[in-house]
Parts: C-alpha cells; structure tokens; sequence
C-alpha cells in the first residue's frame, strides 16, 4: 500500500532535518494557526506558487502520477519547511472550517495507506483532567454520597443554574426533540445544536453531562440519553461503518474530529493508562469533539457499568473490507483508553498518580508523552521533528535529553508507540516484505539525526 | 430606624431565585432535575400614578360598580427567562416556555 511517496517524504524529512539542525531556529512559533499561516504564505512569492502547484498536484486526478514528478517534488519540498506544513487548527475556533480546509489542502493525500490513522490536525490538548473536575469536588463536598446519588442529575443541575449552558443545553434538546409532520426529528439541525452546545459550553459543565459516574440505572440511562441519541445518534437503518468514516472524511471538520479522536484515544497495552498518549483530558476532548457528527460515539445501553459505547453502525455488507473494518470499529468500542479516561473523570483521578508507578527504562521518552506539547522554547530548532513526524521526535528528543544515549530504546520505542509505526503494522497483513523497507528507513534516520547531536 | 425598618419589610419591586425541582412548578412534569427559578416579587409605592389615585377615588365615589379594577401598580415579569428542557422520570424531553421571569416592573 505505500507509495514511493511515502518513502519519499521520509527522505525529504529527514533532510529537511539534517538541514535545519545547522540553520538558525526558525522565526515562526510552532503552532501558527493554518489562516495565519496561509497569509503568511500569500505574502511570500516562492511559498505562495508552491502553495498553489501542490494544491494541484493533490487534486488533479492522477494524483499519485502527478505527485512523482519533479514539479510537484519541488513544491512539497519547499512548502514543507514553510508555517503552512507546521500550521495547526483548534477545536471550536473561529474560521475553524477555513483553518482546516488550508490544513488538509496540503496535507490530504500525503498520508497515504491507512487513512484512519491520519495525523490530528489540532492542536495538542494541554490541559489535565483535574482542571476539568467537577463532580471530584462535589462528590467530596457537603453533598452525602448516599445510594440514591445520581451524578447525571447533579451535572443537569448544574447546567440548569447556569444561564449560558442552561440557554445552549434548552436549544439543542428542543431542537432535537422536535418533531414535524412526518414524525422524523430534524437530525442535521438536531446535530447542528449539539455541536454549538458543545464548544460553547465550558468542559466543567458539559463533561459532567457527559461523563457522569453511574451506579445505578436511572442514572446510566439519564448519561445515555445526555445527546439525545434517539435523533442525533440513532437512525432508522444501521448504516455500514466504512461508510460512514468515508463519508466523513468528505467534511474537513468531521475528518479532523475523527483523527483528532483516533490519535488521542489510541489505545496502548504497554502504556499504564492505557492511551499512547497519556493524556485522558486529550481523549475526552476528542470524544466531545465527535458529538453532532454521524461518526459521534454514544453509551449503547443504560449499564450502569458497562461502559459501552460505539458509533451507530456496523461493519455488515463491508465486503472485502470486513476484517479492517471490524479492526477500526474495536478502536471505537474495545478503547481501553476511552474507558479508562472515563472512568478517570469519574473517580476525580488522573494520570499523575499512576505515572509515578510506571517508572523504569520507558520513563526516557516520559516528559515528552506527559504534555507532548511542553518543548521549552529554546528547543525550536526540534519542534520542527515534533510536528513532522512525531516518532521521529520521541526518540530523537529521548536521545538528546538522556546523557547516555542508547539508539535501541529510541527505535524500540518508536516502534511500539507512534501512530505512524502503528500504521506500517497495521499493513503488514495486506503485503508482507515491503513493509520493512520504510521501517528501515526510519531506523536510519534516527541513526542519521544521533549522530548529527553526538 | 424606623425607616430603615420599613423599607427592608417592603422591598421595591425586584427579581429573586430559588432553586427548585421540575416537579415542584406544579405544572404535571415528574422529574427530580433541579431549575433555577425566577420570579418578581417587591412593592409598587413608588411607582403610583395620578392614574390609580384617581381610580381609587372614583371607585370610592361608587362610580365605578360591579366591575373588578386595580387601583396600584403590580410587580409583575416584564420579559421571561429562555426554555427550560429536562428530563422527566420516564425519560422524555421536554422543553417548557416562560415559566420564570427575566426581568421584573411595576405596571
């Protein structure tokens, strides 16, 4: 499935890094927004005619042709030591659709096999799940914790006393509540409310909604009903699942959401939380993010701990594409870090606490996974790795930090928890041998970039 | 003193809260989910017209008979508060329409 491309780009990154590590820090911060970006491109004649030839290669219809030749080469050459390679959006922002259309204007088609594994075009997520604790400080509060609590009951309230969230939480349920002549809710406009309540809404009132710890099934079933799944979730037919991804990946804000949500939840056995990530704020965040799309996540039944959640749809009538369906399908139901994350918020703990249990040879590579976004600013010169490859940079910035520096950890490590290399793996079973070749490259690079440091 | 002691009794017309359940609004939603409600509530002194001295006066004169006026202002919501939606007890939405005021008059 990989494309000389893909090959391709390795090289050119690894260049570009080669090159950049002697060439003064770049002057723009690493997270320039995509709009600011693509003025910043617009004033530069070479950055802007690049701009515009890539856009062409990428959208021409012979795409993999187009992207071979040395025009295009060129282009992506240049653009990628541009802010627009670099840009990212944020969730909620303002021209958040215009931010992304510029993202994926340059990015789409550049990842090429597996699709769902596409990088997140947001911004990474900072905040720790205790600044969004609520229920942790009611639960302990003057509240009595009797067997009658409801959680869910206690975060409506809260909602409710609230004129903002009360005005934005009114407008969505009516809207999806209401049904017209032919007993069908309107499910665009249903979904539309959703979405507005949930980037209004600050997340120490809509988390509680939607994350309210159950014990009982009054309350499990009042946490399941929170989008009013029977308009904005439920449909009259269970649609098929690669469909309903493929038809996401249509809008740039729905495609961004489901990265967003694919890349934050990824699930890691190796990893104590459970998330490649650590980051349980990242993956709850993401999971808001899907509400209001049809690829939205909801609790499937009124357990109250099960904990199940899915999309609405399956993987029947796939085809061909059966086996990898049902595999992206489990990233949605089978999450252990979703699951954990959930339960995290519900217990008013985070991952602090189980971090300081998983210390051993991993913890090298620990500062970065802990905040993935906490660089000191005098290491911009490596940002440019962060972003670009986020494997590459794990490693790379493993070995610069650690005063002895072993190249095993930093392959191994790369190996086992970047999204990229999750990728490869995930190929293998489709062709078998030419899947070593990019891994192989990979290794030589880190090698490449060690020896440039040491 | 005396003053003071009068004017905390009769407090000019104002908008005040309470929290109560959905049930408690006694308009036959069962739901144990709790709504801010607002109401008006306060005196009118100061905003007596010529018109309700008048009315009062001519009312006392019997010229006015068998008919139900009101001689003095009224405390009374001058605009409502949004919708309120809920969940009731069997698991419905429901969204309810100016049932708490926004903003209190005298008129």
């Amino acid at each position: 499935m990989l494309t000389p491309l893909v090959h391709y780009s390795l090289f050119l990154l690894a260049q570009t890094s080669l090159s950049s590590s002697q060439s003064p820090p770049v002057s723009w911060p690493s997270h320039t927004d995509c709009i600011h970006a693509n003025e910043l491109c617009s004033a530069d004649h070479s950055c802007s005619s690049r701009y515009r030839t890539l856009r062409q290669c990428l959208a021409g219809r012979d795409r993999d042709a187009l992207l071979s030749s040395m025009e295009c080469k060129s282009a992506m050459e240049v653009l990628q030591e541009s802010p627009l390679y670099m840009c990212r959006c944020r969730r909620g922002m303002k021209k958040e659709l215009q931010c992304l259309q510029v993202y994926w204007g340059i990015h789409a088609g550049l990842t090429e096999g597996d699709e769902f594994y596409e990088a997140s075009p947001y911004e990474p997520v900072t905040s720790r799940l205790s600044n969004i604790f609520r229920l942790a400080s009611i639960n302990s509060g003057s509240e009595p914790v009797s067997s009658k609590y409801n959680a869910c009951l206690d975060a409506a309230k809260f909602c409710n006393v609230n004129d903002a969230c009360k005005r934005l939480r009114s407008s969505y349920i009516s809207t999806c509540t209401l049904t017209g002549d032919s007993d069908m809710c309107a499910r665009r406009k249903c979904q539309k409310a959703l979405r507005t309540f949930i980037e209004r809404t600050p997340a120490d009132l809509s988390y509680p909604l939607l994350f309210c710890p159950c014990r009982d099934q009054p309350c499990a079933e009042r946490r399941r009903q929170t989008a009013v799944p029977d308009c904005s979730f439920k449909r009259p037919e269970m649609p098929n699942c690669i469909e309903i991804w493929e038809g996401c990946r249509q809008d740039p804000v729905c495609r961004s959401r489901l990265s967003d949500f694919v890349n934050s939840c990824l699930s890691s056995p190796q990893s104590a939380s459970g998330c490649v990530w650590d980051n349980y704020a990242a993956c709850l965040g993401a999971y808001a993010g899907l509400i209001g799309f049809d690829v939205a996540l909801n609790f499937l039944d009124s357990d109250p701990h099960s904990l199940s959640v899915g999309p609405w749809c399956s993987c029947n009538g796939s085809g061909d594409m059966e086996s990898r369906c049902e595999r992206f399908l489990k990233e949605f139901t089978e999450n252990h870090c979703l699951r954990n994350a959930m339960l995290a918020y519900g217990n008013g703990t985070d991952i602090a606490n189980t971090q300081s249990a998983t210390k051993g040879p991993q913890t090298t590579i620990l500062p970065r996974v802990e905040g993935g976004n906490v660089l000191p600013d005098n290491q911009s010169d490596s940002n440019i790795f962060t972003e670009g490859e986020p494997g590459i940079c794990t490693s790379f910035q493993a070995v610069k930090n650690s005063s002895a520096p072993e190249l095993k950890i930093c392959v191994s490590e790369s190996q086992l928890n970047t999204p990229n290399l999750r990728k490869y793996e995930d190929d293998n079973d489709i062709s078998g041998t030419s899947q070593m070749q990019p891994l192989v490259l990979h290794i030589t690079l880190i090698l490449l970039c060690c020896v440039q440091f040491f | 003193a005396r003053m003071k002691r009068a004017r905390v009794r009769k407090q000019p017309c104002t908008l005040k809260e309470v929290e109560v359940s959905v049930s408690e609004l006694g308009l036959g939603y069962v739901s144990d989910e709790t709504v801010l409600f607002r109401y008006c509530s306060g005196t009118c002194d100061a905003a007596v017209r010529n018109y309700d001295l008048s009315l009062q006066s001519i009312r006392g004169k019997k010229k006015i008979k068998k008919e139900k006026v009101r001689a003095r202002p009224c405390c009374r919501p001058t605009e409502y508060d949004d919708d309120v939606s809920f969940l009731d007890s069997k698991n419905h939405y429901h969204t309810i329409k100016e049932v708490s005021a926004k903003d209190c008059g005298c008129i």
